[in-house]
């Protein structure tokens, strides 16, 4: 559908709604505030963003599929707690330690997948146990106690590279080639084919699988990543870090135009989504605006952004 | 899917387990006796004590109910504990339901930490009415609503709002009159969170300090992390952020360090937290407060045991909160 249309025309019908809405949203607040407008404000931003746009990504890619994945904040706390217990207690290096993390957001990502595709069970479901389990194994490991591990593992976060933080460019990175993957190739198209019609794709010989596999088991990696990142900018490992982010994961998704139906959504819309929702959080903080007040404009910017989304299908659809 | 009928089969039973495992994580640890059972330690003269906690994810929550544990260890013979705990800190109807759980069984007596201070009154009053000896601890229920339903419950607890004012002052101290500070609140609609809210508007109005915003970082690191990013590049005149609990103190001086402020902006917390005595020796949080969480359960146990015995009128009794601020250089 996207490949027809010229790439200049796709672009701008792609993103112009949502730049749109995020210059308002850094007017409104540049107008508003005394220091919103300044470079460093800009690079706090940038700073804060980098784990919300890893599983943001990552729950993107399993929404395209058809399928959700709740358990991504439960395994961003239990990758972070055992990345804090393994530097801690067991004083593992720091790449070993990453190591081992990164490798617990695969595992709970491979049984997400295999579990679901075993017994044919809604991934609702599964992810749901697995939001359960991931987070009682996090307060397990730790003692549900907040593990302080210092600058061994801030250095990660205190790098930078042109003024940007390695997070910042990590998280970059891992947007362009998730993006690149879902466009440009095969187990792109196959996702996109799966989470249109698992039914009609099986029978044209695709084996929904092993896409399937890769999507769960990436999304848990993401989500460790994340949690390695979070963990170096706050020094510390909380075992109820990345309660709720979920819901924030799929509201940045859903601002981005994926579809909760499966087969439709971009990773980069996404993350102008996740953009759209910090720059939203720092802006009310700017202001010092009320919770309650906060959480209702946060609210109404999601449905509303949702609205514009319906028109921007319309205007995609028509010439076709 | 027929090819798969005996895989099939066992779906239902799967989910039934899968649902149970999840229920499971929000039931009370303490399964409930059977019938007999009760009917058993009833005979026996040890009282029985019911401890409803809070969440038990809570670091805080977890030490009360590792205090109150150790506790009855070193005192099996004088008490049983029944302790049990709700696995979210917001979930109210779990709480009420763990108190009408154990009027059902007949305890001795119910020390509680509420979640919220008003929807536990009427559970409360109904166990006292069932000749139940309450004992409220932690988090105070609202005088208000006790004067309306017409009940006494003793409280046993810190002064959340004595403690935020000492770790104020001892802030105030490090600061000029008239410099700007910032307040990083716990979730609004916690009494513990509006009392230290309180507490630290108090000792910064007494000491002539400008508050220039306060908002809530919901006891979380993350959200009080960009919460204080914002406040100090918008409030770049900040000398303080006083943080209602020492989770989201983490948050503010990640936000520090990332703007490069660190040392030009104190921090301070409150519950004294194992995760920041680095920080403290490091003088990178000047302050915090110890509630003695171990304590608390425990002094609201012993009132409790006390009470049964002796059967006099309840008061209140204040339980200590200790400052806690960076050790002196010892070289």
């Amino acid at each position: 559908m996207a490949g027809t249309t010229p790439a200049w025309r796709h672009w701008i019908g792609e993103f112009l709604g949502l730049l749109i809405g995020l210059a308002a949203l850094i007017t409104v607040f540049g107008l508003t505030t005394d220091h919103f407008l300044s470079g460093t404000h800009l690079r706090t931003i940038a700073n804060q963003i980098p784990s919300a746009v890893l599983v943001a990504t990552g729950m993107t890619c399993v929404l395209i599929l058809g399928q959700i994945d709740l358990s991504v904040g439960s395994v961003l706390g239990f990758a972070g707690a055992m990345l804090g217990v393994a530097m801690t207690r067991w004083h593992l290096p720091l790449p070993l330690a990453v190591a081992l993390a990164l490798a617990v957001g695969a595992i709970c990502g491979a049984f997400n997948g295999l579990v679901s595709m075993r017994w044919r069970l809604p991934t609702f479901i599964v992810t749901l146990g697995m939001l359960e389990m991931a987070r009682g194994a996090a307060h397990a490991v730790t003692g549900s106690q907040t593990q302080y591990i210092g600058s061994a593992v801030g250095r990660l976060a205190d790098a930078s590279i042109l003024g940007f933080s390695l997070p910042f460019l990590v998280a970059l990175v891992v947007v362009v080639a998730t993006h690149i993957l879902m466009v440009k190739t095969v187990f792109g198209r196959y996702t996109v084919a799966i989470g249109t019609n698992e039914e009609a794709a099986r029978l044209s010989g695709i084996d929904p699988r092993g896409v399937k596999l890769s999507v769960f088991i990436g999304t848990g990696v993401l989500s460790a990543l994340a949690a390695v990142i979070d963990t170096s900018r706050f020094q510390a490992a909380n075992p109820n870090a990345g309660l709720g982010l979920e819901l924030n994961a799929i509201a940045a998704a859903v601002i981005g135009g994926t579809s909760l139906m499966g087969g439709r959504g971009s990773v980069l819309r996404t993350f102008l989504g996740v953009v759209i929702i910090a720059v939203l959080n720092s802006g009310l903080a700017a202001i010092g605006a009320k919770d309650e007040i906060k959480r209702l404009i946060t609210g109404a910017v999601i449905i509303a952004a949702v609205i514009v989304d319906v028109y921007r299908q319309r205007g995609v659809r028509r010439p076709a | 899917m027929t090819s798969r009928s005996s895989t099939s089969a066992s779906f239902p039973a799967l989910l039934a387990a899968l649902l149970t495992l999840i229920l499971a994580g929000c039931g009370p640890s303490d399964a409930p006796s059977p019938p007999g059972a009760t009917e058993a330690a009833k005979a026996s003269s040890k009282p029985r004590v019911a401890l409803i906690m809070k969440s038990l994810a809570n670091e805080f929550f977890l030490t009360m109910e590792n205090g109150a544990r150790a506790h009855q260890k070193a005192h099996a013979a004088d008490y049983e504990l029944l302790a049990n705990g709700i696995k979210d800190e917001l979930d109210v109807a779990r709480q009420i339901d763990m108190v009408e759980q154990m009027i059902a069984q007949k305890v001795d007596a119910i020390v509680i930490a509420p979640a919220d201070s008003k929807a536990l009154v009427a559970a409360c009053a109904k166990a006292q009415a069932a000749g139940m000896v309450v004992v409220n601890i932690d988090n105070k229920f609202d005088q208000a609503v006790l004067d309306e339903k017409k009940v006494r419950i003793p409280f046993v607890g810190p002064d959340n709002r004595r403690g935020a004012r000492k770790v104020g002052d001892h802030l105030a101290k490090q600061l000029k009159p008239g410099d700007a500070v910032a307040i990083i609140d716990g979730a609004p609609n916690a009494f513990n969170a509006v009392q230290r809210q309180l507490g630290f508007a108090d000792a910064m109005a007494a000491a002539g300090m400008k508050v220039v915003t306060a908002q809530s970082g919901y006891w979380e690191t993350d959200k009080a992390n960009q919460v204080a990013a914002a406040m100090i590049t918008e409030h770049p005149q900040l000398k303080a952020l006083l943080c209602a609990n020492d989770s989201m103190a983490l948050g503010a001086v990640a936000a520090l360090r990332a703007a490069g402020k660190q040392g030009q902006v104190l921090v301070v917390g409150y519950d004294n937290i194992g995760a920041v005595q680095s920080l403290l020796k490091e003088g990178r949080i000047l302050a915090t407060a110890d509630q003695h969480a171990d304590q608390i359960a425990v002094f609201g146990i012993e009132y409790a045991l006390d009470l049964l015995k002796s059967g006099v009128a309840p008061a209140d009794k204040e339980t200590p909160v200790e400052l806690v601020t960076a050790p002196a250089p010892t070289r």
